[in-house]
Formats: C-alpha cells, sequence, structure tokens
C-alpha cells in the first residue's frame, strides 16, 4: 500500500461512522451538501481575518460535509442528476470563497502581488473544473492532471495549519496552469484521434 | 527510424501531462515533492506576506556556515 492510500483508509474510518449517523437520521444529501458550503464561508472568514489555524479546522468541518454528501446519497438511494449538478455548482462556491477569503487577507496586508498570484491561482482552479466539464460533453472521460479539487483542499489545510499559505498557492497555481494544459492537450488528442477514425 | 526520447525528458513530461491516479507511487513522489516545497523553503525567500523566518534550508545553511 502506498503512503497516501495509507492515510486514506485511515481516515476513512471515522468517516463512516458520521456516513452511518446521518443515514441514521436520513438528512437529505442536499441539505448536507449545503450546510458544507456555508461552513466554507466560515472557513473564508477565518482566512480573511488571517486565523489560519482556526481557518484549518472549520475547513476540515466542511469537507467532512462535502466528502459523505454522495456517500449518503448513494445509501439512502437519493442518488439524481440535480444531486450532481447541486454538487458540482456548490463545490465551486466553496472553491471560490476560499480564495476570496485569501484575496481580501492579502489587500488588506497591502500585497499586491499575493493578491495577483491567490486570484491567478483562483482563475485556473475554476478552469480546471470548466475544461473537464466541457470536455467531458465532447469525449468520454478527461480526468488528466494533478491539481484537482481534493488536492487543493488538502493543500489549503496544509497551508493554514504550518501557516505556509505562500507556498501553497504558489503550488495550487502552477500545477493549476498544468493541470489545464493538460485537458485542453488530451481533449485535443482525443478529438484529433475520433475525427481520424471516422475520416 | 527515431531515437526514442531520454530517460529524464520523459520523467519531466509525464510529470507535466499527469496521468497518474492517486495512491500510486508516483502520486506519492508528487506529494513528496509538493510538501517539501511548501515545508522546506524558508518563508522570507517567498516574500511570505503571514510567516516569516528561514524555514528548515535556512537553518540548515546557518549551521553549515
Amino acid at each position: 500500500m502506498t503512503f497516501t492510500g495509507l492515510i486514506g483508509r485511515i481516515c476513512l474510518y471515522p468517516l463512516e461512522l458520521i456516513i452511518r449517523a446521518s443515514v441514521a437520521l436520513r438528512i437529505h444529501p442536499n441539505t448536507l451538501t449545503f450546510i458544507g458550503v456555508l461552513i466554507n464561508f466560515a472557513a473564508a472568514w477565518a482566512l480573511a481575518r488571517g486565523r489560519f489555524v482556526i481557518a484549518g479546522v472549520i475547513m476540515v468541518i466542511a469537507n467532512i460535509f462535502d466528502y459523505i454528501d454522495g456517500k449518503v446519497a448513494h445509501e439512502l438511494n437519493a442518488v439524481s442528476d440535480f444531486g450532481g449538478f447541486w454538487d458540482s455548482v456548490i463545490d465551486r462556491f466553496s472553491d471560490l470563497s476560499l480564495f476570496i477569503g485569501l484575496i481580501f487577507l492579502y489587500s488588506s496586508l497591502q500585497r499586491t502581488e499575493y493578491v495577483m498570484i491567490t486570484a491567478l491561482a483562483m482563475m485556473f482552479a475554476i478552469m480546471t473544473s470548466y475544461t473537464r466539464a466541457r470536455a467531458e460533453s465532447l469525449i468520454k472521460k478527461c480526468k488528466v492532471g494533478f491539481m484537482e479539487r481534493p488536492e487543493r483542499i488538502v493543500l489549503f489545510m496544509i497551508g493554514a495549519f504550518t501557516n505556509r499559505m505562500a507556498a501553497v498557492m504558489w503550488v495550487i497555481l502552477v500545477l493549476s496552469v498544468f493541470t489545464v494544459a493538460d485537458r485542453i492537450i488530451y481533449t485535443y488528442r482525443e478529438l484529433r484521434e475520433t475525427r481520424q477514425a471516422v475520416a | 527510424m527515431s531515437s526514442p526520447t531520454p530517460l529524464p525528458l520523459r520523467v519531466l513530461w509525464n510529470a507535466f501531462f499527469w496521468t497518474y491516479e492517486r495512491a500510486t507511487w508516483q502520486y506519492d513522489l508528487m506529494v513528496i515533492a509538493i510538501l517539501a516545497f511548501v515545508w522546506l523553503t524558508p518563508p522570507d525567500w517567498l516574500g511570505d506576506p503571514t510567516a516569516s523566518g528561514s524555514g528548515p534550508i535556512g537553518w540548515l545553511i546557518e549551521q553549515l556556515r
């Protein structure tokens, strides 16, 4: 087993308990998704105030909701197209709110260069999601590139808990640019292959 | 006949054009590289607005002087 695989397994145990509790209480998965985004707004506020450790703790709680909604939907047989759509939309609000919190912090510290770095990281984080969603309307699957949402969230938490948010913003920016490029290249290749197969 | 791509170039291309799944050794390696950058790079080098100091690398350089 790999190192990251082991960490995943360790984290899964308490999550299973929370999922079981949510199923027993029959909480609708869309409600869990919505609670998650509200908690993420609180994390964004903590980031904006420069309270990184509190922001980190709130992010952990918010992402528990984010993780379990799909599992609870499965357990309750409440999986729906709208649920998937709602989850994706709410995820974008969660993503954006964290970046906006940091932009507020850096602008209040009058650090224009980090306002720009964070804004660019935010742009490419959103484009990472958009390129995949758009690509998958043309091709079957477009799951290439390293910096997806789970990686971004974990990096935000690491940055918050260890006060290394600047380094984290650089990593998110550079790897998100690569991810967007990967998805464009991959989609181009797939579409070219389909075109050649037809011709 | 075209010559095969040199190994370092192939490694660089595979790191850029990422197609590996999570929980693979390539993923672990990437995670280690990211964590090393985040934790070892001195905040002063990046002009970190919220952290200061020279970090573990700076400390090591100090010790070596």
